[in-house]
């Protein structure tokens, strides 16, 4: 039996603190993992945490990300309660089994404290990793500071581990920014945090030795679409609303209320920032004073980003005229990834807003209030003109002559 | 087996190979198992032959050559005697009857068609001059 | 620990109840399953199992069908290993927190790969399987070429092979190099037992899974598993070819233990020439040209100095 940690109310933690503090609390049944910055303290913590008797599941350090992914499949389909977390080129190297593990419907948690992807190489905070999970099947959660990443993480166990769910889940949070910073964390009793996720329950465990399972068969064109199609309704239909229910009990035993789409200043807000991670607290501070100068600006942040929440952003953008969709990671040849999102979120709906797309951040490049300002400021112009003034794609932040396209 | 939509399986494309509990696996034998329709014991491969091996009990010694060697499980042996094959199962490969050790030869390849009686009928007699090889176990 | 299955002769081990099943998709004469069922039939005990991608694979568990009487996961190319580490590693967590369904249950993890899976895209994998010390066997089957895709070349391939990415032709005699020693490289991770080991000779390979279950760690076995589809033999000779290998010394049979003390299990009464064992197959049948015989030669020097060599390992006892 592991020991229990006894923690203050409020505990001065980093991102990765946090989330090595709540893999500790749910007693993880096996951690297969290998450390890349930024992500390493999670793994460090952890494996502290087990030398000093404070975990008693199995706590494995593998020779690559692939091969942490691959024993959590193995361990998650021998059935038992499995997580890891990694970030960036160990993310990629992660790549080929996330969709094993969200195929074969294996509830994993991954942290994932996201970075950079090179060439060239760069050890810092952007939404590079994040972006190139989001075709792989799993729940992702954005944290946007160290008590989200804390609290996330409960949620995301709680869902994923469902039997009407059964899919693996990421929890993101900024690289550096996040996992480096280090804030006050509201905390859980060890007991409160592990009797809010519950205990883990198997399902087709191959450690059910009187009933034998096969996992990751073959399926070719008579089968495979069927399969992708299940997984895919599963995601789109039992998610949101077991994710809501999560988010109610959560709210319940601590008072923190979290949402499918955060709305900061939105009830009436004209003009609206919408990113995700460390940015959404920046840009809800440039908000309020853009507000003190009269222009009615509102801060959206996306909580969930897999599934998207389609219908929640759709809602709370309905009288929002001028939009930034605002994207930390390069789109490599189109426009960003966020408002490609937002663009089909809205384009069948009432809402005509004005959308444009802002690159920043990459690398861990910071996003000042002055970027924002000038952000808030192409958003009342376009507003004003009812069309865009401004390309559909600008870099902020960056030096060298203004780059922009479409 | 039925192509079900996409709503009709278990998730994951999990298969399992019995239907409930199924205990002691090892030591049951395949007319007592609890197969489940997914399990491929209950498929065949039948389509597959062009040749099949026919047995002939009357110069069978019970090595269990065959048994070991077929890749097909197809050797039915019961209580250490070979008792038959099992022609769901049986590709056709012939490597029964190229290990068989008797004189003449306990099994023997014959077309898919051929009739099994006819076929006992005119099994080949002891070669004289080629004496039974030895069955040694390695 | 569990009890030792007695295997005491043939009559006796056709007693078992195979947890393998027919009807897969395996080629006719295929001895992946010959061998799957000398390691599987070897034990009583209850098996996790995993595979990676490749022809034991892809012809067993193609849904919505399974061969499978055993758990079973399959994940990639390269991973298998690291399936069957990562379900022992939740084995041992839940026997710890006391949340096992059948506590008294031990149940033996096997991984199976080829040759590909093993000597090239997961070999990593398996080093870092055995450096862990996971409680495990991985099986080889080592057909010496990517057999699913069509006989491509793998580092496992041998010398003067025509494979379909080193082929034959006019200026070349096929593979140029000798396959990769396995044995030597997880021997050298200290593992507890490696084997090599070939179907055809049963009672030595039983022995060897037996001694390879009872051991605690990783253990490896590298079956030689002929093919009859890219080796270019009759279905009905793979035994008949098996034994020529192990006869002319070309898959030697023998174990390391500890990583250090090397036995020779199998010493043939008459060793055959190793042309014998070329000449019967197709992959080979270049070689018995005037413009590439001297590949023979030099095949049957490498074979007699492995021989040589590893005697020399036995008799030094180091």
């Amino acid at each position: 039996m592991a020991d229990t940690m006894e923690l203050l109310d409020i505990e001065v933690w980093d991102g990765n603190m946090a989330a090595s503090q709540a893999l500790r609390q749910v007693q993880v049944d096996v951690v297969a993992a290998y450390p890349i910055t930024p992500s390493t303290p999670i793994v460090e913590n952890y494996a502290n945490f087990e030398a000093n008797g404070y975990v008693d599941g199995e706590f494995v350090m593998v020779e690559s990300e692939h091969a942490a992914m691959s024993g959590c499949i193995g361990a998650a389909a021998a059935g038992g309660r499995v997580a890891t977390a990694t970030s960036s080129q160990g993310f990629a190297l992660m790549v080929e089994t996330l969709y094993s593990a969200s195929g074969m419907r294996l509830p994993i948690i991954l942290n994932v404290v996201n970075r950079a992807l090179g060439a060239p190489l760069n050890v810092n905070g952007d939404h590079s990793d994040m972006y190139l999970g989001r075709d792989s099947g799993w729940i992702q959660f954005d944290a946007y500071c160290p008590q989200n990443a804390y609290d996330l993480n409960f949620i995301a166990f709680k869902v994923a581990e469902d039997h009407d769910i059964r899919l693996p889940a990421m929890v993101h949070q900024d690289g550096f920014m996040t996992s480096h910073t280090a804030q006050g964390v509201a905390t859980l009793t060890d007991e409160a945090a592990y009797n809010f996720v519950g205990e883990f329950k198997p399902m087709n465990d191959m450690l059910d030795l009187d009933h034998p399972v096969t996992h990751g068969v073959q399926t070719e064109e008579d089968w495979h679409f069927e399969h992708k199609a299940r997984q895919q309704h599963a995601l789109m239909t039992a998610v949101i609303p077991k994710i809501e229910e999560a988010f109610d009990a959560f709210e319940k035993l601590t008072g923190r209320r979290y949402n499918l789409v955060e709305a900061y200043d939105m009830e009436d807000a004209d003009v609206a920032v919408i990113c995700m991670g460390t940015s959404v607290e920046t840009a809800r501070e440039v908000a309020e004073e853009m507000r003190a100068q009269g222009i009615k600006a509102g801060v959206v942040g996306i909580r969930v980003f897999r599934p998207w929440p389609l219908e929640q952003l759709a809602a709370v953008l309905k009288n929002v005229k001028a939009i930034a969709a605002l994207d930390r990671s390069s789109p490599h040849g189109t426009v960003g990834t966020l408002f490609n999102e937002i663009a089909g979120t809205l384009y069948n709906s009432e809402t005509k807003a004005v959308l444009t797309n802002y690159i920043y951040g990459l690398g861990g490049r910071d996003l000042t209030k002055a970027h924002l300002v000038s952000i808030y400021g192409d958003l009342k112009a376009n507003m004003d003109a009812g069309k865009p003034t401004t390309p559909l794609q600008q870099y902020i932040g960056l030096r060298g002559p203004k780059l922009s396209f479409f | 087996m039925e192509k079900k939509g996409w709503d009709g399986f278990e998730i994951g494309a999990m298969l399992r190979s019995f239907d409930g509990a199924a205990r002691d696996i090892a030591t049951t034998l395949p007319e007592n198992r609890p197969y489940s329709q997914s399990n491929l014991f209950k498929a065949s491969v039948a389509d597959w032959r062009i040749e099949k091996p026919l047995f002939n009990k009357d110069y069978c010694i019970d090595c269990q050559f065959c048994w070991i060697y077929c890749p097909d499980m197809s050797i039915i042996a019961r209580d250490k005697k070979m008792v038959g094959i099992d022609f769901d199962h049986c590709k056709g490969c012939g490597i029964c009857v190229e290990v068989c050790p008797t004189n003449p030869k306990s099994l023997l390849m014959f077309p898919e068609q051929k009739d099994e009686e006819q076929a006992l009928a005119g099994w080949p007699k002891k070669e004289k001059n080629a004496k039974a090889e030895e069955p040694k176990e390695d | 620990m569990s009890e030792i299955k007695k295997i005491k002769n043939l009559k006796e081990f056709s007693t078992s109840a195979d947890r393998f099943e027919g009807a897969n998709l395996l080629c006719p004469g295929c001895a992946h399953s010959i061998i799957v069922r000398e390691v599987l039939n070897a034990t009583n005990d209850d098996l996790i199992l995993a595979a990676s991608t490749g022809c034991l694979e892809v012809c067993t568990a193609v849904y919505p069908y399974t061969s499978w009487d055993a758990s079973w996961i399959h994940i990639g190319f390269e991973n298998g290993s690291t399936a069957v580490a990562g379900a022992e590693a939740m084995y041992k967590a839940l026997k710890k927190k006391g949340r096992l369904k059948q506590p008294d249950r031990v149940p033996k993890f096997v991984a199976f790969g080829g040759d590909g899976a093993t000597y090239d895209i997961g070999f990593q994998w398996i080093s870092g399987c055995f450096e862990r010390g996971h409680n495990m066997m991985y099986v080889c089957l080592d057909n010496e070429v990517y057999a699913n895709t069509g006989g491509q070349r793998s580092s496992s391939t041998p010398i003067g092979s025509s494979a379909t990415t080193s082929p034959a032709g006019s200026t070349s005699y096929g593979e140029k190099k000798m396959k990769k020693d396995m044995m030597a490289i997880m021997a050298a991770h200290g593992a507890p037992y490696v084997a090599q080991v070939a179907p055809n000779k049963w009672k030595d390979m039983v022995a060897k899974i037996q001694k390879g279950f009872a051991a605690e760690g990783p253990v490896y076995i590298n079956a030689m598993s002929a093919c009859t589809t890219e080796w270019k033999f009759a279905p009905e000779d793979t035994i008949a070819i098996s034994d020529l290998a192990t006869d002319s010394l070309v898959f030697p049979l023998y174990e390391i233990i500890d990583g250090t003390k090397l036995n020779i299990t199998y010493r043939p009464k008459n060793i055959v020439p190793v042309r014998d064992y070329l000449g019967a197959q197709g992959r080979f049948k270049h070689l018995f040209t005037k413009q590439y015989e001297h590949i023979l030669d030099q095949w049957q020097k490498n074979v007699d100095d492995k021989w040589t060599y590893l005697q020399r390992r036995e008799e030094a006892s180091v």
